[in-house]
Parts: C-alpha cells; sequence; structure tokens
C-alpha cells in the first residue's frame, strides 16, 4: 500500500475505502495500531504499517484479533491513541477482552475498534453482522456511508473514546472498505504525548457493580456526543409517505433506489451514522411525521429490532405505524443488499410498478455471458502446494481404508471442502476450531470410534489460535495427526508475514517462530515433508496414521506458488508428451485435468489429449507424478530459481 | 416420449463404482491386485487396495477381472472360464491330467522354498527354456508387505522362494507388464483368487495382451489369506519383532499359526489369526488353484514335499520336462491322502457357498 502519510492536505486523492480509515487515524495522531489480516479489513493495518516510518507510528499484525486489541488498549492506557481493526469473525475473537474492557474503561488515549463487515460471505467462513458487540458491551457505534465519512468518523471516535474512556467501534462493510473515492486529506499532527502510566492509577474491572454502572453512564454520555456530532441526517419530503432508516452502504443504495423508482418526492431517507445508542430523539421524531418505515441496513435487523422496541416504549403518543424489512420479508434476512433489493422493497410498499429488467432481455444477456465466460469454480492456484497436500491426504485416507476424518481451518486450504481439494475436509469452522475438533474426535477410541483423525492447518492460522488447542492435545493425549500446511505466507489474505515468516507488518525482521520449533517445545513428534513430493508425502502420512497413540505432527512445507512466482518462479516447464498422451483411449478419463484440476492442465477437445496451458502453468512439476502414461514432462527450466 | 428419452440418456452404471460397491465397499476384496495398475484410479498400498476418486467410465475391465465380484456367480463364472480353456471344472479338485507328491531334486530349491520347492524349480524351469521370459511372483515389499514383482530368471524365483500370508496385490504387476501390447510371454505364481483373476484376463475381449502374452499360470494352494496390516498388528500383538523368516501352517490338528523369527520359532493359535483373515477370502471357493496350468500346495503330513497338479497340457509337458531333467523327483500320492485334500476341498466349496447364501 501507500505510505499515507506523505499526502498533501488539501488536495484531493483517490482512496480506497480502507486507506481513507487509515489516514483518517494517522490525522488523529493514532501512535499505536495492530490488527490480525481478514478480508475486508487487511488494508488498513497494511496502509498504517507502509505509513508507519512517514508518520512516525508503531503498525504491527498481531498474532490474533485479541492480541492485537489488547496490544492497543495497553497503548490507550498511557494516554496514546490507539486502534485495533479486524474483520466480523476477528470481533468474535476479542469478545472476551471487550466485555471486559468496557467494564475497566480504555483510559486517556482516544481507543478505537474497527470492524469490517462482508455481508454475503464473500471471502468470509460466516455472514455475520458485528455490530452486536455495541450493544453487548455497551459501546458507542459509528457507521460510516462513505470513504470522506468514514475519515470524518474514526477522527471523530478517537476524541469521543477520550471523552468517555471507552472502546469506540467503528463498524464498516466490504463495499465501503473497497470502494475508491476522492478524498481531501487533513493535516497530520505534528506531536503526541509522551506514554506515561500513573502507577496509582488502575485499569481492571472490579469491583465490577459499580463499575458496570459507570459503563451505562458512558453509554449514555456518548449518545448525547454523538447526536451532536452531525452524522445522522434527513433528506425528502417534510411529510414523506414512507420513512426509509438506513445506515452504512444501504443509505446509498437506498438513495439509488429512489431515484430508480423516480419517488424521491415519496420517500424520504433518515441516514443514521451515528447508531449506537441509538439517537432516540431524532428518531421519534421522525416516526411522528410518517406511518410507515423501511429499514435498510446489512446484516442483521439490528436498528430495525432497537426502532421498533423504541416505538414500542412510545407507541401510545405515536399512534399505529406499519413497519417493513426483514422480519416482513420486504427485505432478505440474508445477503447484501442492493439497490435493486432496496427499490423492489419500496416498490411493493407504495404500490409502484418496478421491474428491473426485462425478461427476455435479462434471458439474451445470461445466454451470451455463459459463451463469453468460461465455467470457473473455486479452485487453488496453479502450483498451489495446497492441491498437492490435499491429492496425498485424499489417497493415504483411501489406502488406509479406516474412513479417515479431515477436520479444515481457516485459509486458502478451507477450499479443501471443494472439488479444487477433493473434498476432502469434513468440517470447517473458525480459526483454530479444526484442532478442537480433532481433538476432541481423538478421545473418543475410547468409545470404539475407529476412524483416523486428520487436522489441517495453515500456519499463520497455526499461531493465531490453534496452540491452546495443540497444547491441549498434548496434555490430554488425543490421538490425531496435525498437518500443518505451511506455505509460509498468510496467502489467503494477502501474503501478510507471520511469527514463522520472520518478518514484522513493517518489513523489519522480528524474531522467528518456527512451527517444528513449537513442536518441539511440547515434545511432540514431527516430520518435515515437501508435498510436491507426493509419494514421499504420503508415506510420511500413511506412517503418522498407522503410528497412533497421541497427536504427531506432519509439516507440509512449500512456499505459497504465488510468492515463489514473485521470487524467481518453479524450477519446471511442463509439456505433455502428445504421443504418450492417450487422450481418450487412456482408460483414465482425463485423469489430469478432470481430478487433478490443476488450472495449468486442460484437455484439448480438438487434439483428444491433455495440454498444459503455458500462460497459466506456473511448472511446479506436480502433475508429471499423477499421469499413468508418464505423458507429463517436468523439464528443467534454465532460468529458473530452484 | 420423454421418459423414453430419459430412458436413453441413462448412462450404463459405472464399473468402478459397482466394484467399489460390491466389493471394496462390502469388505470383499481380497487385494489380488487385478484391478490395479489398469488406471490410475485404483491404487494399492501397505496391501489395500482403494478408489478414491470417480472414472465415470463404463467399460472399464476392473470389475470384469475382480475375482470376488458377486455377479456373475463364481461357479458360472468359474465354469465359463473352464469351457473357454477347453477343460471341465472336475469339481474338487478342478481338471487335472496327474497329481503328485513332489519334490525338488535340487537342495538350494527344497531348502529355501516353502515345502518341496516345486513351485520355483518349476517356474525357474520356464524361464530357463524360455517357456517364458518374465514372470510375477509376490515377495516381501515395503514395510514387510508383500508386493508383486517380475523375475527374469533363477536368482529372482529363488529371492521371492517362501510363503508370505498376506496379500500382496502382486496382479498390479502382472497388469503394468501387460501394459506393453508386445513383449516376452509372462508367467505368473499366485494364489487361487488370482488365478481365477488371470484366467478372466486371458478370456476379456479388452484385454488381448493378456491373452498374447500370459504363458503360464502356476496356481498356489490357499484356504484364506491375511491382510498385511493384519499380519503386522498380529505380530505386534504377539510381541515378535525383526524380520520374519518364514510363517506356516502345519496340517491338522495343529491348529497354530507358526511364525519364525532370527531368535524364535511362535506358535499363534489359528482361532487368533483368524480374527484377522481377509472377510472376502471366506467366499472363496477354491482350494487348489482349479484354473491354474499347474497348482501346487503342501503335501499333508509329509514335510518337505508338495502336492503337485498338472492341469493343462502345458502345465503337464512342463512337469514332465522337469522330471526328465532331474529336476523334480514325483511320487504317487497315498489314497488318503487324495481323500484328504478331496475333501478339504469340497469344505472349502462349501463353506463359500453357505457364506454367498449368507450375504
Amino acid at each position: 500500500m501507500a505510505d499515507l502519510s506523505k499526502l498533501m492536505p488539501g488536495e484531493t486523492v483517490l482512496l480506497q475505502g480502507n486507506e481513507a480509515l487509515a489516514r483518517g487515524a494517522l490525522e488523529a495522531g493514532v501512535a499505536f495500531c495492530a490488527a490480525y489480516p481478514g478480508n475486508p479489513s487487511s488494508e488498513i493495518l497494511e496502509s498504517l504499517a507502509d505509513s508507519a516510518a512517514g508518520a512516525g507510528i508503531y503498525a504491527e499484525w498481531s498474532v490474533n484479533e485479541k492480541v492485537a486489541l489488547e496490544s492497543a488498549a495497553a497503548a490507550a492506557y498511557t494516554g496514546l491513541r490507539a486502534m485495533a481493526s479486524m474483520k466480523q469473525n476477528g470481533v468474535n475473537v476479542a469478545q472476551d477482552f471487550i466485555c471486559n474492557l468496557t467494564i475497566s474503561g480504555s483510559g486517556p488515549g482516544g481507543l478505537v475498534l474497527i470492524t469490517c463487515d462482508d455481508p454475503s460471505g464473500i471471502s468470509s467462513t460466516n455472514e455475520q453482522d458485528a455490530r452486536f458487540i455495541a450493544r453487548l458491551a455497551d459501546l458507542p457505534l459509528l457507521e460510516p456511508a462513505t470513504p470522506a465519512e468514514a475519515m470524518a468518523m474514526i477522527k471523530f471516535a478517537f476524541e469521543l473514546s477520550e471523552e468517555i474512556q471507552n472502546l469506540v467501534v467503528l463498524r464498516s462493510l466490504s463495499r465501503l472498505s473497497h470502494t475508491r473515492a476522492g478524498i481531501v486529506p487533513g493535516p497530520l499532527p505534528q506531536t503526541r504525548p509522551k506514554p506515561y502510566w500513573d502507577p496509582k492509577v488502575n485499569h481492571a474491572t472490579m469491583p465490577v457493580v459499580p463499575l458496570h454502572a459507570k459503563m451505562h453512564e458512558k453509554l449514555a454520555r456518548a449518545g448525547r456526543l454523538m447526536a451532536a456530532a452531525g452524522f445522522n441526517s434527513y433528506e425528502g419530503p417534510q411529510k414523506p409517505e414512507l420513512l426509509i432508516i438506513a445506515s452504512g452502504s444501504s443509505v446509498l443504495y437506498a438513495a439509488e433506489a429512489l431515484q430508480l423508482l423516480k419517488a424521491e418526492d415519496k420517500a424520504g431517507i433518515l441516514k443514521l451514522g451515528a447508531t449506537w445508542p441509538l439517537p432516540e430523539e431524532l428518531i421519534l421524531d421522525h416516526l411522528a411525521k410518517c406511518g410507515r418505515v423501511l429499514f435498510a441496513e446489512e446484516v442483521d435487523p439490528f436498528l430495525e429490532n432497537e426502532i421498533k422496541a423504541l416505538y414500542a416504549q412510545n407507541a401510545g403518543r405515536l399512534g399505529a405505524k406499519a413497519f417493513f424489512g426483514k422480519a416482513t420479508g420486504h427485505l432478505a434476512a440474508i445477503g447484501e443488499n442492493t439497490p435493486g433489493r432496496l427499490a423492489a422493497a419500496m416498490a411493493r410498499i407504495l404500490g409502484l410498478e418496478w421491474r428491473t429488467v426485462d425478461e427476455a432481455y435479462a434471458k439474451r444477456s445470461a445466454e451470451l455471458l455463459a459463451k463469453l465466460v468460461p465455467p470457473r469454480e473455486f479452485g487453488f492456484c496453479p502450483g498451489c502446494p495446497h492441491r498437492a497436500s490435499y491429492w496425498a491426504i485424499k489417497q493415504t485416507l483411501a489406502v488406509d481404508g479406516r474412513q479417515g476424518l479431515v477436520s479444515g481451518d481457516i485459509g486458502c486450504y478451507t477450499l479443501g471442502v471443494l472439488p479444487t481439494g477433493f473434498r476432502r475436509v469434513n468440517s470447517v469452522h473458525c480459526m483454530g476450531s479444526g484442532l478442537g475438533i480433532s481433538n476432541g474426535l481423538g478421545q473418543l477410541g475410547r468409545f470404539g470410534f475407529d476412524q483416523p483423525v486428520v487436522s489441517v492447518v495453515g500456519d499463520s492460522t497455526f499461531y493465531h489460535s490453534a496452540l491452546p488447542a495443540l497444547v491441549n492435545a498434548r496434555w490430554n493425549q488425543s490421538d490425531y495427526v496435525l498437518c500443518v500446511l505451511d506455505n509460509s505466507a498468510t496467502a489467503m489474505t494477502g501474503f501478510q508475514p507471520h511469527p514463522g515468516t520472520g518478518r514484522t507488518a513493517t518489513g523489519q525482521p522480528g524474531k522467528q517462530v518456527a512451527v517444528e520449533s513449537v513442536c518441539q517445545a511440547l515434545g511432540l513428534p514431527y516430520a518435515i515433508v515437501d508435498p510436491y513430493d507426493l509419494a514421499a508425502t504420503q508415506e510420511a502420512l500413511y506412517d503418522a496414521l498407522q503410528q497412533g497413540g497421541g497427536v504427531r505432527v506432519l509439516i507440509f512445507r512449500r512456499l505459497c506458488a504465488l510468492v515463489q512466482g514473485r521470487q524467481g518462479g518453479h524450477p519446471y516447464r511442463m509439456r505433455v508428451d502428445a504421443e504418450a498422451c492417450r487422450g481418450e483411449n487412456c482408460g483414465c478419463n482425463r485423469f489430469c485435468s478432470r481430478v487433478f484440476r490443476c488450472p495449468g492442465l486442460t484437455f484439448d477437445q480438438a487434439g483428444g489429449a491433455a495440454v498444459i496451458d503455458e500462460v497459466t502453468c506456473v511448472g511446479c512439476g506436480v502433475c508429471a507424478q499423477i499421469c499413468p502414461a508418464g505423458a507429463i514432462l517436468a523439464e528443467p527450466r534454465k532460468e529458473a530459481a530452484a | 416420449m420423454a421418459n423414453h428419452v430419459a430412458a436413453e440418456a441413462t448412462p450404463p452404471a459405472a464399473c468402478l463404482n459397482q466394484l467399489k460397491k460390491q466389493v471394496l465397499d462390502a469388505g470383499l476384496c481380497v487385494a489380488c491386485g487385478a484391478c490395479v495398475g489398469l488406471c490410475p484410479h485404483i491404487i494399492f498400498y501397505d496391501g489395500r487396495v482403494a478408489a478414491p476418486d470417480d472414472c465415470g467410465l463404463s467399460q472399464g475391465r476392473c470389475l470384469d477381472l475382480c475375482p470376488q465380484a458377486p455377479e456373475p456367480a463364481q461357479e458360472s463364472k468359474r465354469r465359463a472360464l473352464h469351457a473357454q480353456a477347453g477343460q471341465t471344472p472336475a469339481p474338487p479338485l478342478g481338471p487335472h491330467a496327474g497329481i503328485w507328491q513332489a519334490r525338488a531334486a535340487s537342495p538350494d530349491l527344497a531348502g529355501r522354498a516353502q515345502y518341496g520347492g516345486v513351485a520355483s524349480a518349476l517356474l525357474a524351469l520356464a524361464l530357463e527354456e524360455g517357456l517364458i521370459g518374465e514372470a510375477v511372483v509376490t515377495r516381501g515389499g515395503q514395510r514387510g508387505a508383500p508386493q508383486g514383482a517380475l523375475v527374469r530368471d533363477r536368482a529372482g524365483v529363488l529371492a521371492a522362494a517362501g510363503s508370505i500370508y498376506a496379500a500382496g496385490g502382486s496382479l498390479l504387476a502382472l497388469n503394468q507388464a501387460l501394459a506393453q501390447e508386445t513383449g516376452p510371454k509372462l508367467g505368473l505364481v499366485g494364489l487361487p483368487c488370482q488365478v481365477l483373476a488371470a484366467a478372466a484376463m486371458k478370456a476379456h475381449p479388452s484385454y488381448p495382451a493378456a491373452a498374447r502374452r500370459l504363458g503360464l499360470v502356476i496356481g498356489l494352494f490357499c484356504t484364506w489369506n491375511l491382510p498385511a496390516r493384519g499380519l503386522r498388528a498380529l505380530l505386534a500383538a504377539e510381541g515378535l519383532q525383526g524380520p520374519v523368516k518364514k510363517y506356516d501352517i502345519p496340517p491338522p490338528p495343529a491348529q497354530v499359526f507358526l511364525v519364525e523369527t532370527e531368535k524364535e520359532t511362535r506358535e499363534i493359535p489359528l482361532a487368533k489369526v483368524r480374527e484377522h483373515t481377509l472377510a472376502g477370502c471366506a467366499l472363496c471357493p477354491d482350494l487348489t488353484a482349479e484354473l491354474a496350468d499347474v497348482s501346487i500346495g503342501a503335501a499333508e503330513g509329509r514335510p518337505g514335499w508338495n502336492t503337485l497338479i498338472a492341469r493343462s497340457a502345458q502345465g503337464e509337458s512342463l512337469v514332465k520336462s522337469a522330471l526328465e531333467r532331474g529336476l523334480l523327483i514325483l511320487e504317487t500320492p497315498p489314497a488318503e491322502s487324495l481323500d484328504h485334500l478331496r475333501a478339504a476341498a469340497a469344505a472349502k466349496r462349501a463353506r463359500a457357498a453357505q457364506a454367498w447364501k449368507e450375504r
């Protein structure tokens, strides 16, 4: 990412939503930033790390989101402004700390948590609304709609946090984090306080009950400050036929939907940016002026339910109202909002004609697109070591023959549930949970459970949250094989460094924590295998499966194919010997392209033989090991790195 | 009309899926290896056959070659293969031109082989005479699990001598050798299941290389077999370590499995061994490898001697040639010994017929 400290104040620049948040934090004088990568939040810390030297701040990739927020809170206790950024799942990881932090309070330095939620789970294993944390922990919640507002809100968030001495939550969404907009940067602060924590001051959660009361007071005070901050506004007729209450990206979708319907004179939008605690007065004012209300928000009916509760409290005064949204089915309870979805809901409520597109046109365009766009599925990259790893796991569990199970985890290798990983993953939940599942299965032998258990975990996930489960398994002697799919990168989220790489967020060397050193320390038997060597990997896994008795670790170590590509490429130039390839007469039924499924290897219908796609193939050499006819040749590339 | 189209469009059941359903997943596989090595979808490792993926084809040979496939029934399959070879099934011992008690004349063979060294002597002779150019035998491989190996001379034959008592999937090596359409005639030393599979290979319309190249089949008597992992588990449970020099099942009433290592000879009760045997073996009706050219087993009650059955004309002439060269010592078996063998063969048939019925 770019060094955001170099932007010229007052000169418009095109920034991504996440960059706007990062620049806003810099302008607010943030000193300490920590995060764990996860789409759509990753670019926030990446920008801050790349700006760290220029802005004189500290930015780190932490081992997980809880550690990130705890570290940021520590800085805030010393009077520095600090923040932690994460995706929705990260809020779950940090939740225990958050629910205690809100009791202890956050100290003199402003402390901000940015959660970037991913409606539709586009790059997530779940679809989750992280706004729950604001209500759960009595924390102020800000929901920007645009990059410019995001920048303004984060500055306000630091001020608000310092005013109430508690954590402030700012919630972004995929579309906001990843959209780009013209932004006018402001000046960067020239000074920052010297960090100091007066030893006479404690930040602890006791006495609990009085501090709980204080927590409620803080939120109430935050509500008053937020109401005056100008992030909530109404646009539309004085007495609309329909009041749309919207937050986040849905504000823009609602405005676009009204334009599409040409209904700007019928409906108005109450845009809420400071959403928790609810701006009650403003909402009640608008409810009084309109009998019908539609809620536009992602993902959960957060405002919808809270505002309906607020209405119930005031129903006697306000009279009957009709509420529309997720509860009534006017908007979907799942998935992203779109202008089309909102327009359809508004048209239904207002009795307007609404058709997005002519049916015949839609059909024709779908047909044309199908011709232009080749069918594609989620898949591992060409040369991805995970494909080779899952191949070895699939083959080995098959010959083992005891109906072995694989518990999966979070990372590129989550795709093991799909054909690209030969559907060889039986469970996936959250970071590190694969080891917990295996830990449980590994204790069931006493009840007659006789299926071997394999856990796959990526290197970054290993450090994030696999360690407690691994220590537990060692301690309680759970019986399973842990395969650490070590591609020496946090590949899924954009190659951020982690403890195993030894580099830190700012590119400086740290102290490397190797997976094998952890195994050594825990006294775990382990071996390192190269997944590109299919036979050796299968043999090692087979041996490990037969061993039994306690956790044993196989480290499948091979650099991510994309990283290898950047570092000089792979060693081979692959070629199919068209004479040797038996094509459709082989009896393998396109084993290489149909089963192994590397995008670099396809079947040439016209030529009747397998063929290497020279543009896509990176030259890992693995497919040469699976061809029954030996027709795929791996020839050393002259200019290649080893 | 729509129904008609749908019926036409229904593809025939994929043969590999049927093999998985009827044999592999049903626990009937005896790891003979007949289906392995034909395509990459069926793999063999440490004594087990597995098929992790769907091949999606319906015209493969794997199911047709499988001796354990329930369809067609064993008896009719065997009758057809005998008929194709121009012989009658002749239960309970199968077609035979001659039955002897035999042993190899050469002390190096008789000493190293399981019983009388007759299989090794005949195989070595067939190679030396050029009757065959190569032969597939079973010998100890990775992890001590047996596997198929191609031998070309007497030394290779000697290295593979001795019974292993674990399924080795050695037909994999035969399929690999037969992947070459042309080449020297091939010999096979195999168990009854493998001999049945070899006969099916020769008769299969889509396996011309087998018909052309499979020259001599030497069958070994077999009552049941162990999976490689089962044998290992058995030895581990008995606390036996180190390489095993010899396995043997002495004739009744011993009821033991003898395991001889460098350090000791251990008798394991057969009841314990049977906990580990291949379930599929219970469905095999064939004690004496009835579809072989010659069949060889232990001569009951006569240590150091084999029972030798010459079946085909080729088998008979090989025995004759061995006798003429002074390689074998042949004796007419005592009547009660033959009666015993017949009774044992009939009993195996009956047990298998009952086992199929119970499935």
